[in-house]
């Protein structure tokens, strides 16, 4: 991972220097342990801060419906799809983005981590990860594990860990550990039980939620710039976190994204009341790649979703 | 609280003007019979209707929603109601997988001309949702099942 | 001191004593998010995983959401009926200093121009026991903002942590009649005294994130304007509202009817100034670029409140920066202010 950082630091000084791109959006170290932070600079010097590790969660296609002009963007698998989604829609032209592909072994989940260990993330001395193991070291004590124990479940079930869509490859194509049953593991639970059972599991669920919107705000495919949350003529919702307009938005949310959706597990990391949102988001995944074959993200030059249609499809729903 | 047996399905229909709307209007002028469960909004094309119309009217109480259009290849605009199914194939599936009773969602084609085929759809899901019984998916203890 | 302790196994004992006369709160986890919930008369786990919860202890004081009142529509007329006051009296068990401090902060506020029923109902007839940190975590920082682990400036009771025991203190005159009502406490020795006072100074020094507050209004104030700092440091926010949601002296909230035939409600519920349309009015949206919000969330918790009410609107919890998807940090852009001019 050395050398490909340093491959990074390389291009990225290049490209703000030379005038190719406005910004430079990556990853560097964060202010907590083990986890790192958006890096957005047009100083061509900020590149040393530039880094790459197991712990690159953010979703940084978020951030190119936000900022003006040519940007330079390091991209995982996931992220590269969804850049290609943007595009997609129009809503990024191919030669306003210089990507830097990453290819990507995996990202670690911290909360697994800690429920391994049983110990708090700032309780820990090291993570690190060696092939397909990962090493932690808490307490003065190392243990070793599979490293598929610590991934992401998004990462578990990764479609395409090295970008398609790529200006510069900063790596070897990265072979990841996939474990395709754990990571639909939640959603077979909650197939397994009965609809009443799982619409009670979604009301006890959404009635945590806070209503912050930090899964609609971090989804590089929640780009409108009027939510329907915020409409009030009409007001299809309220804003008082009560369950049922929690679910309500979150149902709605995850159809408009639909045919957009990554599977990038951004929404689920960063919910603060810990709502299995992946559980929703894979679940349209799958029922789009199902009903319609299509995949978000995989061919920047196919219709979206939804503008394009079949002659003959989906008709055993209709009377 | 109604009683069970004097509880009729509430069902409200997104009609497209040109198409199913025109079809309901001919099945009440050759005085076809159907129940009177359902109340119609008339939408310019089936693809008019966002799923969110759909969510809204589940949550307003309505025990079931039918979506209807012009047969595909005969929407007035060309592709709204490709669309339509699109979006609706989706929405069924995905809110059945979060536990809503399949019936509560339907959809049909309905051209001007079949008024028949109207009134039959209507009294069929009608039925499916006697089955289903009220929609309770959000009621809460004050309003029942008229939330907003 | 006339302190008293109890030993951790008998912590159950304890809180079912004061389940008699309080409703008791304490740290609960629901699928892994800690917050402070009714006691189930038995689990007393928590002391094993606590070192503070996700959800502020606020939300009992504030809640996310409310009914201010309920309405009928009565042939043209209105009707207007009072939410049923919860006169019972509660008990939040193993309150941070940091979560108390900022009770006292969102007084000031809630008790200004306008006296707040909703919210000081609640702040009356609460009693807050206090347990003092020995595990901070690495985004604490109240040691800057004049705090400590084991401030007891804002509880009625406070607990320290001496082992197997915690050291109780009666903190204001309620609390220390609770202690005198309490049955099954011991009287603490010498030794137990110098271990607390030990247990104290160490935890001080546990709290590593530091931020230098000297003189931090004047420095916000003197960049006010600089629209290119404010756009870098504002740069990967998204503007969600995790910081301030679920900030312990934030207070922004909405007010909101419901109308359902000729029934109504008022609701209040939380609102946060981070989200794009928090300032839009009809003709114009003062905040609508982020920089501006993200601006408005600093200065108002270290500028404004001072200049309003003398004190800092921030106790140092450290959930903003914990949580935040971003990862954005306010104890670094505040030790990285650019320089008075």
């Amino acid at each position: 991972m050395k050398d490909m950082e340093q491959k990074l630091r390389n291009e990225a000084k290049t490209l703000l220097e030379q005038g190719q791109v406005d910004y430079m959006v990556g990853f560097e170290p964060g202010s907590l342990k083990f986890t790192t932070t958006p890096l957005i600079t047009r100083d061509k010097n900020d590149v040393e801060r530039l880094v790459i590790n197991p712990f690159m969660a953010n979703n940084l296609a978020n951030f190119l419906t936000e900022l003006k002009g040519r940007i330079g963007i390091v991209a995982k698998g996931c992220d590269s799809r969804s850049i290609a989604s943007l595009i997609q829609d129009n809503k990024v032209a191919r030669e306003d983005v210089v990507i830097l592909g990453i290819p990507c072994p995996g990202i670690i989940d911290l909360s697994k981590v800690e429920k391994l260990i049983g110990k708090d993330r700032d309780e820990l001395e090291d993570i690190i990860r060696e092939g397909d193991k990962v090493v932690i070291t808490a307490g003065g004590k190392r243990s070793e594990f599979p490293v598929n124990e610590v991934l992401f479940d998004n990462c578990l079930g990764c479609e395409l860990p090295t970008p398609q869509e790529y200006d510069i490859l900063l790596g070897e194509p990265a072979s990841p550990v996939i474990d395709r049953s754990a990571s639909q593991a939640s959603i077979e639970q909650l197939k397994g039980i009965t609809p009443q059972q799982r619409w009670d599991f979604w009301k006890d669920e959404f009635s945590r939620c806070i209503r912050c919107y930090a899964c609609r705000n971090v989804c590089p495919a929640c780009f409108c710039q009027r939510c329907f949350v915020e409409e009030t003529e009409p007001q299809w919702l309220m804003p008082v976190p009560r369950w049922q307009d929690n679910l309500m938005f979150q149902v709605i949310r995850n159809i408009h994204v639909a045919g957009r959706c990554t599977d990038c597990g951004e929404c689920e990391r960063v919910c603060p009341v810990n709502i299995p949102l992946r559980s929703l988001t894979k679940e349209m995944y799958d029922i789009v790649s199902e009903l319609f074959h299509f995949k978000a993200g995989m061919d920047k030059d196919a219709a979206p979703l939804m503008t394009h249609y079949e002659q003959e499809e989906a008709e055993d729903c209709i009377r | 609280m109604k009683q069970e047996s004097e509880w009729k399905p509430r069902l409200l229909g997104f009609l497209c003007k040109w198409c199913s709307y025109a079809g309901a209007d001919l099945a009440g002028t050759s005085r076809r019979k159907y129940p009177a469960n359902i109340r119609i909004i008339k939408v310019p094309c089936s693809g008019r209707v966002d799923p969110l119309f759909i969510l809204k009217a589940l949550r307003l109480g309505f025990d079931g929603v039918l979506v209807s259009g012009c047969h595909p290849g005969e929407c007035h605009y060309q592709t709204g109601n490709y669309r339509a199914r699109r979006r609706i194939a989706l929405t069924k599936k995905f809110l059945e997988y979060m536990g809503v009773e399949p019936e509560r969602i339907q959809a049909s084609w309905v051209s001007a001309s079949e008024g028949g085929k109207f009134a039959e759809v209507v009294t069929e899901v009608t039925r499916e949702l006697k089955e289903a019984g009220p929609n309770q998916l959000f009621a809460d203890e004050r309003h029942g099942t008229e939330a907003t | 001191m006339d302190s008293k302790k109890v030993n951790k196994k008998d912590i159950g004992k304890l809180l079912s004593q004061w389940s008699k006369e309080f409703t008791v709160f304490v740290p609960s986890k629901e699928n892994g998010v800690a917050m402070m919930a009714g006691w189930d008369g038995t689990d007393t786990s928590f002391l094993d995983w606590y070192r503070n919860t996700v959800i502020p202890p606020k939300e009992h004081f504030l809640p996310p959401m409310e009914e201010m009142f309920r309405f009928q529509k009565d042939k043209g007329s209105y009707q207007l009926e009072q939410p049923a006051s919860d006169g019972q009296k509660q008990l939040i068990f193993a309150i941070r200093p940091c979560d108390a401090n900022a009770l006292a902060i969102l007084d000031m506020t809630f008790k200004d121009a306008y006296e707040d029923p909703y919210y000081l109902s609640r702040r009356k007839n609460k009693l807050l026991v206090g347990l003092g940190c020995i595990n901070p975590y690495d985004s604490c920082f109240c040691t800057s903002l004049g705090s400590s682990p084991s401030d007891v400036a804002n509880v009625d009771l406070m607990l320290t942590d001496i082992g197997d025991e915690f050291l109780i203190e009666g903190i204001t005159d309620a609390g220390k009649e609770l202690i005198a009502r309490t049955s099954g406490l011991e009287e603490t020795t010498e030794a137990d005294d110098a271990r607390a006072k030990e247990v104290k100074e160490a935890s001080y020094h546990k709290v590593t994130r530091r931020i230098d507050t000297g003189d931090i209004g004047s420095k916000l104030l003197s960049c006010f304007e600089d629209e290119d700092y404010w756009g870098k440091v504002a740069a990967k926010c998204i503007s969600c509202g995790i910081c301030t949601l679920l900030c312990p002296t934030c207070y922004c909230f909405d007010i909101s009817d419901e109308l359902v035939k000729q029934q109504g409600t008022r609701f209040r519920c939380w609102d946060s100034c981070a989200f794009p349309i928090y300032t839009k009015m009809p003709m114009e949206n003062p905040r609508e670029e982020k920089w501006r919000r993200v601006r408005q969330k600093v200065c108002h918790k270290y500028e404004f409140y001072p200049m309003n009410f003398g004190v800092i609107a921030c106790t140092g919890c450290g959930r903003c920066i914990r949580l935040c998807p971003v990862n954005w940090d306010i104890s670094q852009t505040l030790n990285s202010l650019p320089a008075k001019t």
